[in-house]
């Protein structure tokens, strides 16, 4: 084995031949488990209809009973099963946005639907109608969101680059009846946003 | 029979047996050490994490046959085990405040090792080891505390969530993997996380952490676990309000170990940086710390740089930890107002810390030396006196404990009996507390009982001058036999020395008569058959080692 290194483009020895197969073998053993870390998350499910928007007490939220500057919090997508409607990434806040802004119209316009998954840290953040708050505060490190268009405009989440600056959000519709409904959403930072990741504005 | 000296049943026979077994097997490979008398805390820092690790174990496993790691059912399985399982508060609360301790006495342990030096020249690995199983340790309390689903596990779950969403890159893969793609999922795997997977590769560890030499207490682990359980009693650890997704939480702080984390996150700077990078940079930093100390010597007095760094980290983790707790209380301010930490004031208070840690170490081993050096100039001092208790005394501090132990025993009862379950708890913290009483009196009578009698016959007739001699010998020798034996013979004058070596040969001639002429099998338990030059040398062999 006292030979010399061979020379570049020399003959590889018998040796060095063997263990290229050998390790090549092993890869080759061990290569499908790769694959196998998909046992890992949690494959996505999308939903294809419209459904409509229901509340805490169980009635579908009307154009005509629904107050101005007032919220609530919907369930979407919403399950048969009812610990996983407890899931707080399936949890929105319903907001009729203050007259000011435009909540007094009786369409689809007069209403949001915005993740309520701050975009910071996780924490739920919720809608506070009080005169001069009118805005969504996030308990954990106060960062505060605009109603009308979901961005982040103070505190912690205001300052993270974007998308992860403006809340996802879910498209409504309103029914002759007067009910609210949740369009199919896209969850894609272009279009209704990622829960948790955040939305880019105005593309 | 009547030839043998010693007796010998056969349920003797079946332990030697079994003992004999079991030295074939790698645990016999690891030498304990039962000392025979009070020995620093300090050193026992890394067994008692184990013994915290073995008791929230034990006390994890019973609480796993209650606890149901569902949504809807987490929050409501634990008010179960609180209220109404019986001793289900008793599990509960000694698992919560064993977790404290252990990460409590884990950091103190790690700066134990830090500053008297131990962490490098060969310990390197156990250093590495250490921190690793310090991190993971956090973990295993943190997910632990998450699993409750309350208001602040919500809160704690998101965080950590969306803090390793935050890695660049690889981060949302990384969560969608680890912890799955809502609460739901999240609360499962950190029960898994929490139950089996940290514990299990915390064991793997910690066979590579141990070092060869283990010193066991029993007073010292009883008392410890004692004082967890009067914790247990005296702030017994609330539910906390079940999460609803309906309602949006309210302010909380995490626990005392990620306030410091805490402090860091509300200083509105991006989240990746002060929510994974701070603390990874820390984490890395305490891993290099032995390969970057080139001092030749061990003692803190003799480093100066790293000892200063080590009182910088420390002076730091308690000021942030304090910090993280603080939110102004003044409710009428708004919830950013409250909440954020100027990062400017935060980061200077950080930067000013490091002068000021430095000056400090500096004084403080300005004036090591100076009291070391002036101790060397005054006449040594005779080391104080022990506390001496005649046998008849010894007895009745014996019974007068045990009759404390039925009292407290009866306390305990009865405080069960009405409800009061931290009342009992807390009896039961003193109960074990007294117990590690009675063990150390135990032990201190076991060597006044095994020491040579006070007034053996005097040998021969040509020493005269030992005759009058025997009594400070078996005041002082006796006494501490275990203690490190050169300030023992330092003190023994040369014609004392005579007498103690003849004094020694015929303990040992008694000792080998106890223990059956089997020699070989006495040098394993050293706590048993004590034999004082033989146990102290390897006491001090140990101390060294720990």
């Amino acid at each position: 084995m006292a030979q010399t290194p061979p020379a570049i483009g020399g003959r590889v020895s018998r040796r060095d031949f063997l263990k290229l197969m050998a390790a090549a073998g092993t890869v080759m053993t061990f290569t499908p488990f790769v694959d196998w870390g998909k046992f890992l998350p949690n494959p996505v499910s999308s939903q294809g209809e419209r459904a409509k928007a229901e509340l805490a007490d169980g009635t579908v939220a009307n154009v005509n009973t629904f107050q101005v500057n007032h919220s609530e919090v919907i369930i979407y997508p919403k399950s048969d099963d009812p610990v996983l409607n407890q899931e707080a990434f399936r949890t929105w806040q319903l907001i009729r946005l203050p007259t000011e802004l435009g909540g007094d119209r009786n369409d689809a316009s007069a209403f949001r639907a915005y993740s309520m998954i701050c975009l910071h840290l996780w924490c739920l953040w919720k809608y506070w109608p009080e005169e001069g708050r009118k805005r969504g505060e996030c308990p954990c490190h106060g960062s505060l969101y605009d109603p009308l268009t979901g961005l982040s405009f103070a505190g912690p989440a205001s300052l993270q680059g974007p998308p992860s600056n403006v809340l996802p959000k879910l498209d409504l519709e309103i029914d002759s009846n007067g009910d609210i409904l949740i369009l199919p959403p896209t969850w894609d930072p272009n279009a209704n946003g990622i829960v948790g990741y955040g939305r880019y504005l105005n593309v | 029979m009547g030839a043998t000296l010693t007796y010998e049943n056969s349920f003797v026979r079946f332990v030697r047996w079994v003992y004999a077994g079991v030295d074939r097997t790698l645990f016999m490979g690891m030498k304990f050490t039962f000392p025979g008398r009070f020995v620093s805390p300090l050193g026992f820092l890394g067994m008692l994490t184990f013994i915290m690790f073995i008791i929230l174990g034990i006390t994890g496993a019973l609480l796993m046959l209650w606890y149901e790691p569902i949504l809807d059912r987490a929050w409501s399985s634990v008010e179960n085990i609180n209220d109404t399982i019986p001793y289900g508060f008793h599990m509960r609360n000694i698992h919560y405040h064993a977790s404290n301790a252990m990460v409590m006495i884990a950091l103190l342990h790690m700066y134990y090792q830090y500053f008297s030096g131990r962490y490098k020249i060969r310990n390197e690995i156990l250093w590495v080891t250490g921190i690793i199983l310090g991190v993971l340790t956090i973990l295993e309390a943190f997910t632990g505390y998450d699993i409750i689903f309350s208001e602040r596990a919500e809160l704690a779950i998101s965080i950590a969530a969306s803090l390793t969403n935050s890695i660049p890159v690889l981060g949302p893969q990384m969560r969608e993997a680890f912890f799955g793609a809502g609460f739901h999922d999240f609360i499962l795997r950190f029960y898994a996380f929490h139950v089996f997977l940290l514990p299990i590769a915390m064991l793997g560890l910690m066979v590579v952490h141990f070092p060869r030499f283990l010193v066991f207490d029993v007073p010292m682990v009883m008392a410890v676990s004692g004082a967890v359980t009067l914790t247990g009693g005296v702030f017994p650890v609330g539910l906390g309000l079940p999460f609803e997704p309906q309602t949006p939480p309210g302010l909380t702080v995490p626990e005392w170990y990620l306030t410091g984390l805490y402090a860091f996150l509300r200083t509105q700077y991006d989240k990746f940086v002060t929510g994974v990078a701070w603390p990874g940079l820390f984490i890395f930093a305490l891993l290099i710390v032995p390969f970057i100390d080139k001092y030749k010597k061990f003692s803190w007095k003799d480093r100066p740089i790293v000892t200063a760094i080590g009182i910088t980290s420390l002076a730091q983790i308690i000021v942030t930890t304090y910090w993280g707790f603080y939110i102004d209380p003044d409710r009428n301010k708004a919830l950013l107002e409250r909440l954020v930490i100027d990062p400017i004031f935060f980061y200077t208070v950080m930067i000013l810390l490091v002068p000021l840690s430095f000056g400090f170490t500096y004084m403080i081993i300005k004036l090591a030396k100076h009291a070391e050096a002036n101790a060397k100039l005054q006449p040594k001092k005779a080391p104080k006196g022990a506390i001496n208790i005649s046998q008849k005394w010894l007895y009745v501090l014996f019974i007068t404990l045990l009759a404390f132990q039925v009292y407290l025993n009866i306390s305990a009862y009865y405080a069960v009996l009405q409800g009061m379950k931290n009342y009992s708890l807390f009896i039961i913290g003193i109960i074990m507390l007294v117990f590690a009483a009675m063990f150390h009196i135990y032990r201190y009578g076991r060597t006044r009982v095994k020491a040579p009698p006070p007034k053996p016959t005097p040998p021969a007739p040509f020493r005269p001058a030992a005759a009058p001699k025997p009594a400070p010998t078996t005041t002082t020798a006796p006494q501490k036999p275990m203690a490190a034996p050169p300030t023992v013979t330092a003190r023994v004058s040369s014609e004392q020395m005579a007498q103690l070596a003849q004094q020694q040969q015929q303990q040992q001639k008694h000792a080998a008569s106890e223990g059956g002429g089997d020699g070989s099998a006495k040098t394993g338990q050293t706590f048993d058959r004590a034999q004082p030059t033989s146990a102290a040398s390897k006491e001090g062999q140990d101390k060294k080692t720990l």
